[in-house]
C-alpha cells in the first residue's frame, strides 16, 4: 500500500440511506430513552421531596395556616414562625431537644472512639478471627434492635441509671456501633497502607506515620460516619422513649405527646426532626456508599 | 489488609468494641429472652415451721389463694438485717379501765411513743382505733409475736403505758391453700410474700413468690392477648407489602443513577435523603397528608373528583391506615435498597453488559440473566436488612394512627413497656417474637439467595 | 462471505478524534490486526464494528450488508474482550452457551456446539464449574470458545492476550493462531503488542492518533515502513534513522552521513532528486547493517559505544552524527565499547523518508 499524503481531501463515503433512516431511529430511540429516564429520575425525585415539602409549609405557615382546610396546593403563601415557635415554646421541647443533643454528642464520641480501633484493625490487619468479627458486626447491625431496650431499662432501673440521658447514650452507641465499625474500616481500606510504610521509610515513627499521612486522609469519612452516627441517634425513638420517662429526648418527647397534641405541633415537631438529617445527608452523600457499600463485600 | 504480621495488636483494638457489644448487645439480648421465659417469684415455698432452716413442705404458685390459720413472730436481735416483715412489739405495764395493773405485750403500731430514753421508748399511748366496725380496745398478749396468743388484758384507747421492753420479730403466717396438681398444702410463709384480705384477715393470697422457674405463662398471656393476632398478621401484611414494592422502586432509582445522567449527582442525593429522616417524622408527614383536614382530601377535593372530605383515619378505615403507613414505609426506606443496589451495580463491569449486548442480549435479557445475578449478594443484604427493619415499624404507626387502631408487634413490645403498664416479661416476650421472626426470616434468605460466593466455595 | 469494508469512519469524542476519517477493508476470512500504541483509537475503531459505539460519520459493511448503526446483536459477530467478560454467576457451560440461548439456538444443538467448541479450546472438562475457581488462561479459553459456539462469520478480539502471564501469552498466540485458521471466520485483533501482530496477522493495519498509517503483511510492514513512525513502531529494536545530504554530481546522486557517501539505488533517484542540497532520512534495521573489523569499501568508520549481548545477538549502540543507531551483529562479532570498527548499509534495505513528512518516499 502506498501512503498519501494525509492533507488530500478524500470523497466522504457516508452510510447507506437504509441505515442513516436505522442511525436517526437509533438516536432518536437513544434519546427518547433518555428523556424517559428524566422523566422517572424527576417523577422519583419529586415523590421524595413532595412529603418534605408539604410538611414544611405547615410547619412554616401560622397556626391558621395549619387549621385551614382545603389546603393550598402551592404553599407557603403566608410565612410565619408563630406555629415553629409555638412547638419550640411547648412544654418539655427545649430541654428535649438539649438532651437529645447530648445523647447524640456522647453517642457519636463514643461510638467513634470505639469502633475506630476496631475498624483500623479489620482494614489493616489479616488475623484469624477478623472474618468471624466482621460477620458477627454484621449480624449484630441486622438484629432487631428494640429487643435490647427492654432488658436494659430493667438494668438501668436497678442500677439506679433509668432516665437518665447517659444511659440512652449507652444504648444508642450499641446501635450505632457496628455501622460505624464498618464504615471506617472501610475508610481505612481506602488508604494504601503503602503510605504509612513510606512514611516510615523516610524516618517516622508508626505512630507519628500514622498521625501525619494517615489522619488527615481519613479525617472527613471519620467525620462523615460520625455524622451519620449522630443523625442516627437523634432519630431513634422506640429505645429513648423505653428508657426516660422525665429527661426525654425530642423524638420521645414528641412521641409522648403525640395523642394529646395540637396538629401545629405535630407538624412543627415532624419538621424540625427532619431538618438536621436533610443538612447531615448533604454533607455525608458522596460517604454513603462508603458506608452501605461495604456490606455486599 | 497488608499487613501479614500474626500479633495481638489487631486483638487489642477490637477489645473495646467488643466489650462493649458483649456489655450492651449480647448481655440485653440474653437477658430479654430470659425475661420471657424466667418468672423470677413463681412459687412460694412453705416450711414445717416457721423459720428459713426448717425444711420445705412443698410450694405454692404465686396468685394462689390461702386461708391464713395462724401468725408467729420469731424475735430477732435489734439491729439485724431481713428480708422479711418485722413488727416491733413492747412489752408494758398499765393501768386498766377498771384501775388493775396490767403487763403484757402489745404491738408496736397500737402504741404512740411519747417518750424515749437514749432511743428506747419509755411512756407510750394506745392509740385510737379510726376504723370503724374494728374492735375498739386493743388486746395486750402474754406471749408477743401472735395476735392470736392469750389475752392478758384489754386496754381501751388513750390509755398511758409503760414500755419495759421492745421486741423486734419476723412475721410468718401459717398458711394453706391447693397448688396446681389439686393438693392441699399448709405450711409457714413469712408475712412479706402475702398480701392479707381487706375484709377477711383471716384470708389471702400469695403476692409474689421466693423461687424463680421458667414458665410460658408470658407467651400464653401475649398468645392470648387482645392486640396479639392483630399486631403480628399486620407487622406481616406491612412488611410483605412494603419490601416488594421497595424492591421495584429501589432498582428503578438505581437503573437511573447508573444511567449517568446530567445533575446525576444531584438526584443521587435527593434519592438519599429518607436514608436520614427520623420515623417518627415520616409518621407525622404521612399523617398530614391523610388526615381528614390533609393534603390528600385537598387535592382530591381540588380537582373535582371527591364532594365531601373521606376519613382515611378511624377505626372503620384500617385498610386506609395500612396503605398510609406503607406509603410512609415505602418513602422512608427504600434508600437504603437503593444504595446498597447502586453499589452491587457498580461492582458490575460494564464489559459484562457489553458482552451480554453483543452476544445478542436485549435490556430486559441483560437484566434478567446479568444485573439481577450479579446483584444477588446485594440484594440478600438488602432484603435481610430490610425486612428486619421492617418487623420493627413503630414510630410511624404511632404517628399515623395513634397505635390503637393499627398494632404492630413492636408497638406492643412499647405498650407493654409504656408508663401504666411497665411489664418488662410481656415487652421481652414480644421483643423475643421479633427477634425469632426475624432469625427466621434471615436464614430463609440466606437460603433463597444463594450467593455466588457460596457456590464458588 | 463476511467481507468488512469500513469506509471514511469517524467517531469523536469531544472534539477529539478518535477515529479520524479510516478507510479499510479487510477480506473475507482473513486474520487482520489492528496495531498501534495505546489511545490510537483502535479499539475505539473496533467497539464501532462491534456496534457498542455509533459512528459520527462514514459507513461499515459486513458481508455487503450496512450495519453501521444497527445494534450489536443484529451484526451477528462475537468478541473477546479484553477482561474475557465471562459472567461469574454461569458454570463455563452457560457461559459458553449464552450466545446461543440468546438466539434461541434449539437445546440439542447448543449442547452439540458448547461441546464442539469446548474440545477446541480443551476446557471440555471444566463445563460444570465457575469462572471465580479458574486461572486466568483457562478463563481467556472460556471467553474464546463462547466468541466461537456462535459460528459468526466475523470474530473481534481486543487485546485478548494482555491480561496473560509472558509464557502463557506464547502459548496461547499460538493456539488461537492454529484455532482460528481452522475456523476461516473473518478476525479482526486488537493488539499493541507488535510481536503479537507481526506472529498472528495476515495483515497488520498500524494505527496512530485515529489514522491508519499503513496496511500490509507482517513483512512487508517490517521491511518497508510507511513513515518513520511505523518503523520505530514495530521491531525491537526500532529501525534506525539517520538525517543524510543529497547531492548530485555528474547525474549521479548521493546521499552523505557526515564524510560518508551512499549510493542509493537507480528506483529510489527520481525521487531523491528534488531533495537536492536538503536532507533526507534513511531508515535501516539493526539486523541489516553490516559490520566489519577492518577498513573495507563503501563502508564507514565509526566507534561503539555500548555493547548488549542478547545471547543470539550482540545489540551495538552507535553514534552517527546527533544520531543513535543499534546494530544487530553476530554474538561472536568482536566489538568492545569505544573500539572502532566499520558499518555498512545494504542499499536495497534502506528506507528513504522525507524529513518533514517523515513519510516513505515511494520509488517510481
Amino acid at each position: 500500500m502506498t501512503v498519501e499524503a494525509k492533507s488530500v481531501p478524500v470523497p466522504v463515503i457516508v452510510a447507506s440511506e437504509e441505515m442513516q433512516a436505522v442511525r436517526r431511529r437509533a438516536l432518536r430511540r437513544q434519546r427518547l430513552n433518555r428523556g424517559m429516564i428524566y422523566v422517572v429520575a424527576i417523577a422519583l425525585a419529586i415523590w421524595i421531596i413532595l412529603p418534605i415539602y408539604l410538611i414544611g409549609s405547615m410547619a412554616l405557615s401560622s397556626p391558621a395556616g395549619v387549621r385551614t382546610y382545603p389546603k393550598a396546593i402551592f404553599p407557603f403563601t403566608d410565612i410565619s414562625f408563630d406555629t415553629m415557635s409555638f412547638f419550640l415554646q411547648s412544654e418539655g421541647i427545649l430541654p428535649g431537644v438539649i438532651n437529645s443533643i447530648v445523647v447524640a454528642l456522647i453517642t457519636l464520641v463514643l461510638s467513634t472512639l470505639i469502633a475506630a480501633p476496631a475498624g483500623y484493625a479489620i482494614s489493616r490487619y489479616i488475623f484469624p478471627g477478623r472474618d468471624f468479627y466482621r460477620l458477627a458486626i454484621l449480624g449484630v447491625r441486622a438484629f432487631p434492635v428494640i429487643v435490647l431496650a427492654v432488658p436494659l431499662a430493667v438494668l438501668f432501673i436497678r442500677l439506679g441509671l433509668f432516665d437518665q440521658v447517659h444511659s440512652v447514650a449507652l444504648m444508642h452507641t450499641a446501635l450505632t456501633l457496628p455501622t460505624t465499625v464498618l464504615v471506617i474500616g472501610s475508610v481505612f481500606a481506602s488508604i494504601p497502607y503503602e503510605l504509612e510504610e513510606a512514611a516510615m521509610v523516610h524516618g517516622a515513627t508508626p505512630l507519628q506515620a500514622f498521625r501525619r499521612v494517615i489522619v488527615p486522609l481519613v479525617l472527613p469519612g471519620i467525620a462523615a460516619s460520625a455524622i451519620f452516627t449522630f443523625v442516627m441517634s437523634w432519630n431513634e425513638v422506640f429505645a429513648a422513649s423505653i428508657l426516660t420517662l422525665e429527661n426525654r429526648t425530642l423524638p420521645a418527647q414528641v412521641l409522648n405527646a403525640l395523642n394529646k397534641s395540637s396538629p401545629e405541633f405535630q407538624f412543627a415537631g415532624g419538621f424540625f426532626m427532619l431538618i438536621p438529617s436533610l443538612i447531615f445527608i448533604f454533607f455525608i452523600r458522596r460517604y454513603l456508599f462508603n458506608m452501605w457499600g461495604q456490606v455486599t463485600k | 489488609m497488608n499487613r501479614k504480621r500474626r500479633n495481638w495488636t489487631p486483638y487489642l483494638l477490637l477489645l473495646p468494641s467488643i466489650i462493649y457489644l458483649a456489655l450492651f448487645f449480647a448481655w440485653p439480648m440474653a437477658r430479654a429472652l430470659s425475661l420471657a421465659f424466667w418468672k423470677e417469684d413463681a412459687r412460694l415455698s412453705l416450711r414445717t415451721d416457721a423459720s428459713f432452716t426448717s425444711p420445705t413442705a412443698g410450694s405454692l404458685p404465686q396468685a394462689a389463694t390461702v386461708a391464713i390459720l395462724d401468725t408467729q413472730g420469731n424475735r430477732i436481735a435489734a439491729g439485724t438485717e431481713t428480708s422479711a416483715i418485722t413488727e416491733v412489739w413492747y412489752r408494758m405495764s398499765a393501768a386498766d379501765a377498771e384501775g388493775a395493773a396490767v403487763e403484757g405485750w402489745v404491738l408496736g403500731d397500737r402504741v404512740r411513743v411519747d417518750e424515749e430514753s437514749d432511743g428506747v421508748p419509755t411512756l407510750g399511748r394506745i392509740r385510737a382505733v379510726r376504723r370503724s366496725g374494728a374492735d375498739p380496745q386493743t388486746s395486750v398478749y402474754v406471749e408477743p409475736g401472735s395476735t392470736r396468743g392469750e389475752v392478758a388484758a384489754r386496754l381501751d384507747a388513750q390509755t398511758e403505758v409503760n414500755i419495759l421492753e421492745s421486741a423486734t420479730l419476723e412475721v410468718w403466717y401459717q398458711i394453706s391453700g391447693v397448688d396446681e396438681n389439686g393438693q392441699t398444702l399448709e405450711g409457714w410463709a413469712q408475712s412479706a410474700y402475702i398480701t392479707r384480705g381487706e375484709q377477711d384477715p383471716s384470708s389471702g393470697f400469695i403476692q409474689r413468690g421466693d423461687s424463680a422457674e421458667w414458665t410460658l405463662d408470658f407467651i400464653r398471656t401475649m398468645l392470648s392477648d387482645r392486640f396479639f393476632t392483630s399486631a403480628l398478621l399486620t407487622t406481616l401484611l406491612i412488611t410483605l407489602i412494603t419490601i416488594p414494592i421497595q424492591f421495584v422502586v429501589a432498582l428503578i432509582m438505581a437503573l437511573v443513577i447508573q444511567a449517568r445522567l446530567k445533575g446525576n449527582l444531584l438526584f443521587l442525593y435527593i434519592f438519599s435523603i429518607p436514608l436520614g429522616v427520623s420515623e417518627l417524622a415520616v409518621g407525622i408527614v404521612f399523617f398530614l397528608i391523610f388526615t381528614e383536614r390533609g393534603y390528600l382530601n385537598s387535592f382530591l377535593q381540588g380537582l373535582g373528583l371527591i364532594d365531601h372530605t373521606i376519613t382515611f383515619i378511624s377505626a372503620d378505615t384500617r385498610p386506609w391506615i395500612i396503605i398510609a403507613v406503607v406509603l410512609a414505609e415505602v418513602w422512608r426506606a427504600t434508600s437504603i435498597v437503593m444504595v446498597i443496589l447502586v453499589s452491587g451495580l457498580q461492582a458490575v463491569p460494564t464489559e459484562l453488559l457489553e458482552a451480554a449486548e453483543l452476544f445478542g442480549a436485549g435490556f430486559q435479557q441483560r437484566i434478567r440473566h446479568v444485573i439481577l445475578p450479579l446483584l444477588k449478594p446485594s440484594i440478600q443484604v438488602a432484603l435481610i436488612l430490610r425486612t428486619i427493619l421492617a418487623f420493627q415499624v413503630f414510630a410511624v404507626v404511632m404517628a399515623i394512627s395513634g397505635g390503637d387502631i393499627v398494632t404492630t408487634l413492636a408497638r406492643e413490645t412499647f405498650r407493654w413497656y409504656s408508663d401504666e403498664i411497665r411489664n418488662p416479661n410481656m415487652a421481652a416476650a414480644y421483643a423475643g417474637l421479633i427477634m425469632l421472626i426475624s432469625i427466621i426470616t434471615a436464614i430463609f434468605y440466606l437460603r433463597a439467595v444463594r450467593t455466588q460466593q457460596e457456590l464458588a466455595a | 462471505m463476511a467481507e468488512i469494508v469500513i469506509e471514511n469512519a469517524v467517531k469523536k469524542f469531544g472534539n477529539f478524534f478518535a477515529v479520524n476519517n479510516v478507510s479499510l477493508t479487510i477480506n473475507d476470512q482473513e486474520f487482520m490486526v489492528l496495531l498501534g500504541p495505546s489511545g490510537c483509537g483502535k479499539t475505539t475503531l473496533l467497539r464501532s464494528i462491534a456496534g457498542l459505539g455509533m459512528l459520527d460519520s462514514g459507513r461499515i459493511m459486513i458481508g455487503g450488508r450496512d450495519v453501521t448503526y444497527m445494534p450489536p446483536r443484529e451484526r451477528n459477530l462475537a468478541m473477546v474482550f479484553q477482561s474475557y467478560a465471562i459472567f461469574p454467576h454461569m458454570t463455563v457451560y452457560d457461559n459458553v452457551a449464552f450466545g446461543l440461548k440468546m438466539r434461541k439456538v434449539d437445546p440439542t444443538e447448543t449442547k452439540r456446539r458448547v461441546q464442539q467448541a469446548a474440545e477446541l479450546l480443551h476446557i471440555e472438562k471444566m463445563l460444570d464449574r465457575y469462572p471465580s475457581r479458574m486461572s486466568g488462561g483457562q478463563r481467556q479459553r472460556v471467553a474464546v470458545a463462547r466468541a466461537i459456539a456462535v459460528q459468526s462469520e466475523v470474530l473481534l478480539m481486543d487485546e485478548p492476550l494482555s491480561n496473560l502471564d509472558a509464557l502463557l501469552r506464547l502459548e496461547m498466540r499460538a493456539e488461537l493462531k492454529r484455532l482460528l485458521a481452522e475456523l476461516k471466520v473473518t478476525t479482526i485483533y486488537v493488539t499493541h503488542d507488535q510481536i503479537e501482530a507481526m506472529s498472528m496477522g495476515d495483515r497488520i493495519a498500524v494505527m496512530r492518533d485515529g489514522i491508519i498509517q499503513q496496511v500490509d503483511k507482517p513483512n512487508a510492514v517490517y521491511d518497508t515502513p510507511a513513515d518513520r513512525f511505523v518503523g520505530g513502531f514495530i521491531g525491537n529494536p526500532p529501525m534506525n534513522f539517520i538525517e543524510g545530504q543529497v547531492s548530485a554530481q555528474n547525474g549521479s546522486v548521493n546521499v552523505h552521513i557526515g564524510d560518508f557517501a551512499i549510493t542509493p539505488p537507480e528506483g529510489i533517484v527520481p525521487a531523491l532528486k528534488p531533495f537536492e542540497g536538503q536532507s533526507v532520512i534513511i531508515g535501516i534495521r539493526a539486523e541489516n547493517i553490516e559490520t566489519f573489523t577492518k577498513p573495507t569499501d563503501n563502508a564507514m568508520k565509526v566507534q561503539v559505544l555500548v555493547v548488549e549481548p542478547l545471547g543470539s545477538q550482540n545489540l551495538l549502540t552507535i553514534k552517527i552524527g546527533t544520531s543513535i543507531v543499534k546494530v544487530a551483529t553476530h554474538p561472536d562479532f568482536p566489538a568492545a565499547p569505544d573500539g572502532d570498527i566499520w558499518l555498512r548499509f545494504p542499499i536495497d534495505k534502506v528506507r528513504w523518508l522525507h524529513r518533514d513528512s517523515q513519510k516513505a518516499l515511494a520509488p517510481v
